[in-house]
């Protein structure tokens, strides 16, 4: 392993780009925890996210008022409104209250507030993505099934549901891409991920360009992971006769 | 049976807004005779002119970066339809990069990695952070507008490439004469709601020590220091962002609907 990294070290300092930190056990340390913090919250993140969708897309399909208003009011104010601004208000606002509250007991940890912030904030575009998916199910497709006697709550989780993430899976992916995108934003409230890993190293020592390299590299993995699931799962759930 | 629900009439006006109405009338009833005598709320109005200044520095920064953006966006989508592939490899190159990089790490980049001055002849010009901020939203906008334009040429059905080629309309013809004025309308919605993103990514140039309103809600919960008061402040950055971004999404999804194409 370390005779790999020397050969990279090597390798780059030929293109006058210095990663001799990596040889450094300490630094090399906080990378890897960063990184594989980072790998976390996207998991996390990425199913607290897709709970959250279904959860404001069955309040905005349901048909009652007092369920899809508070969904709808919810979806407009997150989508309109910073990422960073939401994390501000849930940590050091609603954090500070909690922690006013119960004192020292507060269980909720930075790590768990981006979590939250970020599950909601992409839950709400999950949403609209399946909505539009549950409403592309056809009316016949319903009608059949409401004359096999599914509940409601049936007919969305059986019925609907499974045709609409057919429908709805390219957007969902995009979002997705975009979610672990946005998990850099928890180096704002000191969540120890690679972003908050490398400020860290390159205070220390000034090598701003290598480490940037060596996130957009990570970042780009990630995505490009995340994006060949897409479309293993698309080319999965693919049925003939529905959908692209 | 279905039929009488489907033909519902409209209600009027006021009943239809009757729970808003009712909340701006809460929301004034206080504003005229609670707040004026709450500590909090006197505090409020001591930092709002601060807090608008900040918000015009975020707004300026989106006004400049969805400028640069579209500018270089339209040069990179342009080269992305050259027919020539050593032009198309750079764009392709160019906006996988950016579309795909966090916007964080990207501002990251251009503040830490661009020097803190210029150095032209014998004077110094000093390159402020939020400079370096705006370009740094400016290359993920380039890269999204460029898509947008890919999408909207490609968009326009090839039928009309051929119709007008038949009628002996060379390629820079077809384009400005033909392609470009229906892809102004197509490319509206979207660039539209780029901007609203870009609009909420400058809240990350409090991040990089830009003193925009972020910034300026910080100083001022650490300054008076009241509970309500943090609650209060932050509450109200929400509102801001949303009372500028919601109208543009508001406009967007009703031009989205008026130039809808089949």
């Amino acid at each position: 392993m370390s005779h790999w990294l020397e050969l990279f070290v090597h390798w780059t300092a030929g293109f006058g780009l210095n990663y001799s930190f990596l040889l450094d056990a300490y630094q090399r340390g906080t990378l890897t925890a960063g990184a594989w913090t980072s790998i976390l919250l996207c998991l996390f993140t990425i199913v607290g996210s897709l709970l959250a969708g279904v959860a404001l897309a069955a309040m905005l399909t349901s048909g009652k008022p007092w369920l899809a208003k508070p969904a709808r009011v919810f979806i407009e104010v997150t989508r309109n409104t910073p990422t960073l601004v939401q994390l501000y208000c849930a940590f050091l606002v609603l954090n500070m209250l909690l922690t006013q509250a119960v004192g020292a007991a507060n269980p909720l940890t930075p790590f768990a507030w981006v979590v939250i912030v970020i599950s909601l904030h992409k839950g709400a575009f999950h949403a609209e993505a399946l909505r539009a998916g549950i409403e592309a199910v056809p009316a016949v497709t319903l009608e059949a099934a409401s004359s096999l006697a599914f509940s409601s709550r049936q007919l969305l989780w059986n019925v609907q549901l499974p045709l609409a993430v057919r429908f709805a899976l390219p957007s969902l992916i995009n979002n997705l891409i975009d979610l672990v995108k946005m998990t850099a934003v928890a180096s704002a409230i000191a969540v120890g991920d690679i972003t908050y890993a490398s400020i860290m190293i390159w205070t220390q020592s000034d090598n701003v360009l290598e480490l940037m390299i060596l996130i957009l590299t990570f970042f780009g993995l990630l995505s490009f992971i995340v994006n060949c699931v897409g479309r293993v799962l698309e080319a999965r759930l693919r049925m003939p006769g529905y959908g692209h | 049976m279905a039929i009488e629900s489907s033909v519902a009439t409209p209600v009027a006006w006021p009943r239809r807004h009757m729970g808003k109405l009712l909340l701006l009338l809460i929301v004034v009833a206080w504003l005229v005779f609670g707040a004026p005598k709450s500590r909090v709320f006197q505090a409020l109005i001591q930092w709002s002119p601060s807090l608008a200044i900040g918000f015009g520095q975020n707004i300026l920064i989106s006004l400049v970066a969805i400028a640069l953006g579209s500018v270089l966006g339209l040069l990179v989508g342009a080269l992305a339809l050259s027919p020539l592939k050593l032009a198309r490899l750079p764009a392709r190159i160019w906006v996988q990069i950016f579309r795909n990089a966090p916007w964080l790490v990207l501002i990251y980049f251009t503040t830490y990695v661009f020097p803190f001055e210029i150095h032209i002849g014998s004077s110094y010009i000093s390159f402020p952070d939020w400079v370096k901020v705006t370009i740094g939203l400016a290359l993920p906008a380039s890269a999204n507008v460029a898509e947008i334009f890919r999408g909207a040429i490609a968009s326009i059905p090839s039928t009309q490439w051929e119709a007008a080629r038949s009628l002996a309309f060379t390629r820079g013809q077809i384009f400005r004469s033909i392609i470009l004025p229906q892809c102004f309308k197509r490319m509206l919605p979207p660039w539209m709601n780029l901007y609203a993103v870009i609009t909420m990514g400058t809240a990350l140039a409090s991040l990089v020590g830009v003193h925009d309103v972020i910034d300026t809600a910080q100083i001022a919960s650490n300054t008076v220091n009241i509970t309500g008061f943090t609650v209060l402040i932050y509450l109200s950055l929400l509102a801001l962002f949303f009372a500028y971004c919601y109208p543009i999404s508001r406009l967007t999804q009703r031009l989205e609907r008026r130039y809808a194409f089949y």
